[in-house]
């Protein structure tokens, strides 16, 4: 393969040599290329299979819209398949790999899906594979699956960074060519501000493979000026290789920006890309126009290429297509290349243009054929000739490169993401944006303008109105005469081509051809909705960017009617496809979700605790100790420690909410169902709260800490849903009552101390008397501990049954109080025990948690029903509550359940059955909700709901786990397996 | 991506800044009529265009909020402190 | 007698600082929240007078709520009264454990907290003294300019570390 970098030109820089790899064969390029000129400035046509026959394929764009160059670069976790080679810079190192070809790029096996291409049309999905049904399982899909498809993800961890970020502006400007820098800089030099955003490695869009000159300047170097003053502005932030990819509501736009995906080794703190959420006043969508390819035999081939691409590697990389070219032009850019390849001194072997006058002003040395069409091209591996009908004759002509422009499509993705609708215009051949947009505003190219000298006009005029509309004192910059503009008049509209042998392909990506489309319109799947889904058609990654125009000018043709009346599949963001890695941003590992840290974390963590993750909480599950052979034995030791002497346990992620004001206990005999309203000073009670729809919402203790101040507790899942709900019945429920609510979770570090012993323990460190008469069972004080050295809040309160307490301390002294406690209380045995034992001693009790708790139960259920009020006029849930079926006599009722032998054991979940009744769901009588080994009975014990629960106590049952086929012989009880009179309690 | 809701003590806030609640309803009188309170606990409207809903600018300020918004387009319409206008809606 | 020195939440982060970024946890002082009834008009009659005579800085967080913070402890009686000292019109709570204060600064200060909160932190819209309770990532703060750069942001203790380790992330390229 012989160079084909010409001599001098271009915007690569020669002094910087870059060496890269293509399969593993070694070539070289320049600071400048990308992948796709550094590949054709090798000689490099051929660059991939396709996706469904396994073609060769090349490259045939210069930009974003690329179907065919797709490759694989990266190794390990850093493997990027699927991308663009026209999109990637080249550096040094890069090795790109092909994809979709075995064993070879050259000799590609899957290419024998060629010969079955009459089995392979649309719909053969459906059609094919209809039976024997169990086929489809083990041969077709394997086959399909290993035969089709593009690169391979890589399974392992993508080991670099992202991040996100929030920007905000006055004015963005998306697409940094001709329009995009005039606007900028019309609404920048006026005080704006202003973002631009450009997919490119640098700005300048159109304007680096331009050869036209503005005020004397050459385009690229008038690019370069703009940028420059553009950087150099305090108020304005230009992003090169960023995408934007979606405009949403709000005015927001997301761009993707890839800050290190041109370089082979990233910074390691420094993110690859950065996800930008862009909030503007107003933005100008200067995003140009895409070239539309043209439908003939081989218009896949390796060197057939768009006509504005062929240009850009020719101008930009100083890539010369090859030795005999042919442009194929329904308009007048065709033109502007036959210039600019002349002026290099390269040689054209005919223009060919379907238009009678077409070319008029070409005054070059090529051949020119006039209503002419190409209908095949021919070549295989590398293109070598095409046929040409013209007058009804057919003429073959050798060429090695073929250019195409059937005419420009605006890129107007963006201006349809908000659910807009495309317009079609009969006079510009092509779809406009929606037609009322706010707040985002075509402009250049992008609104169907045509040519340097328009595009800069109409940019610095809609970037200067759009910046006063603002406020902003500006006005249009005048950019000077333009020299050596072509503007393209808009194509001969050319959809289909008379007289095609091979296959002719619309979508190059999906291999959707000519031909699929006629079929899906004889077939009735002519809506371009249905056509879409039958022929794949503008399904792939590039989402039909380059192919669905045509595909809606075909269906049209084929159903008689416009291109208008056939419409557009929706518009939807990405633009172009967006990593996952820069979508979850920052937020994986270990930094996927915000870690609560308890204050008595450290206490816990150095008494050797196992932790347990509850929500965004690591709390303490038990505190093994040497020789203890699993956790179970751990618990065990630290229930029975519980019930024997004494226990320390951190409860600092319990919800707290302190509710203050003239009206808080108001407030609190609303929100709750019993009542609130004279709970003395000085007193906690357990308050049970109501859903609107009369189910059990969560519960706590609340205590009176003085007439107007509550101190409210809730359960660890539930503290930032009950604050919410707190907050919607004084604001949103009841705003004219006076009370002020404050989350104060953080600041109290609170610990239970629960066991006999735990008075003597507590006194140790607190100054008040705690004698049963002094603090009684739900006295509820502020104390002075240690002397007067701290102050903290002492609620006698018990979730275990026994003699317990609740102390809450500010929390930086949390971990130093449990320790001083921890010592206090070791001569009497006080051993730290966590959630496991927690659970197990309120099981015991019978006291429920959210496992029973579960959005099903009323507070009758739970045996309840006496403490709700019936006489407060109203409380959140009072009214549903009366309803029937929530006074049901054969509701499910909290119950206890405990095995006949105890050496037998069940789990939460499993099903109660009447005994000796067969495992239907018919005989479902209800089930277990919570269940732990407790060591003061010597057996598994359960809490359970089960119908009429409440009048079984004695009844024998079989406990039912249909997940493991297990029968337990059982009883139900009292839910209560300790202290059933409460005298460790008032101890 | 975004969806910003313009909050009337914090400005423009991304949703992800708020907890919805759903419809913004009148609570019913404690005494009404059992079919009224069956509306308001379960009975949705679902419309296609403008609906009041109860937002939370749980990251922000805290305060209950009444949000109108299109449902298909996601525009704002209207944005007010829940406790503004006295009782819901 | 036991040991009581109070343990700081951020006790295990060590400053991160170079010339474009610092991020240091401030001083666990005192914050008072201070919230007004519904009826009171704000601001609350003599809530500044309060600050001045306590040398606390005052910090706007919502309708009717503001806090009280200063970098050294307020002894605990002198904390009662003052929590009273607004009553009936504003009810004051205690925060001074409940909430920790970070303090971001540098020329880069802006651009690594708009990594993680949609406010817009331009001078023009986000002046010294304004104050603004947001998301910063996953967790909710309560920022404050203290100059142009510099940044004071106030979190939940639970979330301290992870906060600090968040920021310490969106901090890394300019350190």
């Amino acid at each position: 393969m012989s160079s084909h970098r010409l001599p001098q030109g271009g915007l690569i820089d020669r002094s910087k040599p870059l060496a890269f790899t293509f399969d593993g064969k070694p070539m070289q390029g320049f600071q400048g290329d990308s992948l796709a000129s550094a590949l054709l400035a090798n000689g490099r046509r051929l660059v991939g299979r396709s996706f469904k026959y396994h073609r060769p394929r090349g490259i045939l764009t210069a930009g974003a819209a690329e179907p065919n160059a797709l490759v694989t670069i990266g190794s390990g976790g850093r493997t990027e398949p699927n991308t663009r080679a026209t999109m990637q810079e080249l550096y040094a190192g890069l090795a790109a790999r092909s994809q979709n070809r075995w064993p070879s790029l050259h000799f590609d096996i899957g290419a024998l899906n060629g010969l079955l291409s009459p089995f392979l049309g649309a719909g053969f999905y459906y059609k094919t594979f209809m039976w024997p049904a169990a086929f489809w399982e083990k041969v077709y899909e394997p086959f399909i699956r290993k035969a089709a498809g593009l690169g391979r993800a890589t399974h392992q961890a993508d080991p670099d960074r992202y991040e996100k970020r929030w920007a905000h502006c006055d004015l963005l400007v998306i697409g940094a060519g001709p329009t995009g820098l005039a606007a900028a800089l019309s609404a920048a030099r006026a005080g704006a501000r202003v973002i631009v955003a450009d997919e490119q490695a640098m700005a300048g869009g159109a304007l680096l493979s331009e050869t036209a000159t503005i005020a004397g300047r050459t385009a690229p170097a008038f690019a370069r000026d703009c940028a420059a003053e553009l950087e150099a502005l305090p108020n304005v932030t230009l992003l090169t290789r960023t995408t934007v990819f979606g405009w949403y509501d709000g005015n927001v736009f997301g761009a993707v920006e890839r800050v290190q995906k041109h370089l082979a080794e990233p910074a390691p703190s420094v993110p690859v890309e950065r996800l930008w959420r862009i909030v503007a006043k107003g933005a100008i969508l200067a995003s140009g126009a895409e070239e539309r390819p043209l439908v003939f035999g081989g218009n896949d081939i390796p060197g057939v290429m768009m006509a504005g691409a062929m240009r850009s590697y020719l101008n930009r990389h100083a890539v010369a297509p090859g030795r005999a070219t042919a442009i194929f032009t329904t308009n007048d850019s065709g033109y502007a290349l036959a210039r600019d390849l002349e002026a290099k001194g390269l040689d054209i072997t005919a223009i060919i243009d379907p238009r009678e006058s077409g070319g008029a002003d070409y005054a070059g040395k090529a051949r020119l054929i006039r209503n002419a069409v190409v209908t095949d091209a021919h070549g295989g591996r590398s293109l070598s000739a095409i046929d040409i009908r013209t007058g009804g004759r057919t003429e073959r002509l050798a060429v090695d490169a073929l250019a195409l422009s059937g005419g420009f499509s605006p890129v107007i993705h963006l201006a349809c993401h908000r659910g807009g609708r495309p317009v079609w215009s009969g006079e510009k051949a092509a779809f406009l944006s929606p037609a009322s947009l706010d707040g985002l505003a075509p402009a250049g190219a992008a609104s169907g303008i045509a040519g340097l000298a328009a595009c800069l006009a109409d940019g610095a005029h809609k970037g200067a109105s759009l910046a006063a509309a603002l406020g902003f004192a500006a006005s249009p910059i005048p950019f000077g005469p333009v020299e050596g503009d072509a503007p393209a008049a808009p194509a001969k509209v050319l959809w289909s081509i008379p007289g095609v042998r091979g296959k002719a392909f619309v979508d190059f990506q999906n291999d959707v051809h000519h031909r699929d489309l006629d079929l899906a319109v004889k077939e009735g799947y002519g809506h371009v909705e249905l056509a879409k889904r039958y022929t794949t058609s503008g399904m792939a990654t590039d989402q039909g960017k380059l192919s669905n125009i045509n595909a809606i000018g075909l269906l049209a043709e084929a159903r008689g009617v416009s291109p208008g009346e056939v419409g557009t599949t929706t518009f939807r963001p990405f633009y172009t496809p967006v990593s996952f890695g820069a979508l979850a941003g920052a937020y994986h590992g270990e930094h996927f979700q915000p870690v609560r840290r308890s204050p008595l974390h450290g206490w816990a963590e150095r008494h050797g605790a196992v932790f347990v993750e509850t929500g965004l909480w690591y709390r303490s599950a038990w505190f093994p100790r040497t020789g203890e052979k699993d956790w179970r034995e751990s618990v065990d030791r630290e229930v029975l420690n519980v019930r024997n002497n004494a226990g320390l346990c951190d409860v600092s992620m319990l919800g707290k909410i302190e509710i203050c004001g003239p009206d808080a206990a108001e407030l609190l005999n609303r929100a709750y169902c019993n009542a609130f309203l004279k709970l003395p000073v000085g007193k906690a009670r357990y308050g049970l709260m109501l859903r609107e729809d009369g189910m059990v919402y969560d519960d706590g203790t609340t205590s009176r800490i003085e007439e107007n101040r509550f101190f409210m507790t809730t359960t660890t899942a539930y503290a930032a849903g009950v604050m919410n709900h707190m907050e919607f019945c004084a604001q949103a429920l009841w705003p004219e009552l006076d009370v002020r609510l404050a989350s104060v979770t953080d600041q109290w570090a609170q610990m239970a101390i629960a066991g006999p012993k735990s008075r003597k323990i507590l006194q140790a460190i607190v100054d008040e008397d705690l004698g049963n008469d002094a603090f009684p069972y739900l006295a509820a004080r502020e104390v002075s501990l240690f002397g007067g050295r701290l102050h903290g809040r002492l609620f006698r309160i018990s979730f275990s049954g026994e003699l317990a307490y609740e102390l809450a301390v500010p929390a930086a002294y949390g971990d130093r109080v449990a320790e001083a406690l921890t010592e206090a209380g070791q001569a009497d045995g006080l051993v730290p025990y966590g959630v496991e034992a927690l659970s197990v001693l309120r099981i015991e009790k019978g006291h429920v948690t959210h496992n029973e708790i579960n959005g099903t139960v009323t507070p009758g259920d739970l045996g309840f029903g006496k403490m709700v009020s019936a006489s407060k006029p109203d409380f959140i849930g009072k009214a549903m509550l009366q309803r029937e079926g929530l006074n049901a006599p054969d509701r499910p009722r909290l119950v206890g359940v405990v095995p006949l032998d105890p050496g037998q054991s069940f789990r939460s979940g499993a099903h109660i059955l009447a005994k000796g009744a067969a495992p239907t769901l018919e005989n479902d009588q209800g089930y277990v909700t919570s269940s732990a080994f407790s060591p003061h009975i010597g057996s598994t014990i359960g809490l359970a709901l089960v119908r009429h629960g409440d009048e079984r106590h004695g009844e024998d049952v079989t406990v039912w786990n249909g997940l493991r086929g297990e029968f337990t012989a059982a009883r139900l009880c009292a839910p209560v397996f300790f202290d059933p009179a409460n005298e460790k309690l008032h101890a | 991506m975004a969806s910003l809701v313009p909050c009337p003590h914090c400005g423009p806030r991304p949703k992800e800044e708020f907890t919805i609640k759903g419809a913004a309803l009148p609570r019913p009188a404690p005494t009404a009529d059992p079919a009224e309170w069956f509306d308001y606990v379960y009975l949705r409207d679902n419309p296609r265009g403008s609906y009041a809903e109860y937002w939370h600018h749980t990251a922000g300020c805290r305060r209950w909020l009444v949000v109108s918004r299109d449902t298909i387009t996601h525009q704002v319409a209207a944005c007010r402190d829940a406790a503004a206008q006295g009782h819901a809606a | 007698m036991p040991d009581l020195r109070p343990f700081p939440a951020l006790a295990a982060r060590k400053p991160l600082a170079s010339s474009r970024i610092r991020l240091s946890a401030l001083p666990e002082g005192t914050i008072l929240q201070m919230i007004a009834g519904p009826q009171t008009p704000g601001p609350v009659d003599g809530l500044e007078r309060l600050a001045a005579k306590t040398g606390l800085a005052l910090r706007a967080i919502s309708p009717g709520q503001w806090l009280l913070v200063g970098d050294r402890p307020t002894p605990y009686p002198q904390a009662c009264r003052l929590l009273a000292a607004l009553e009936p019109h504003a009810s004051g709570i205690d925060q001074s454990h409940g909430r920790v204060r970070l303090h971001l600064e540098g020329p880069m200060a802006a651009t690594v907290l708009s990594k993680g909160t949609a406010v817009d932190l331009h001078p023009s819209a986000f002046a010294p003294g304004h104050t603004a309770a947001t998301l910063v990532g996953h967790v909710s703060v309560h920022l404050t300019r203290l100059d142009a750069e510099a940044f004071e942001i106030t979190v939940l203790r639970g979330f301290a570390e992870a906060l600090w380790d968040d920021l310490a992330l969106m901090c890394a390229e300019f350190l």
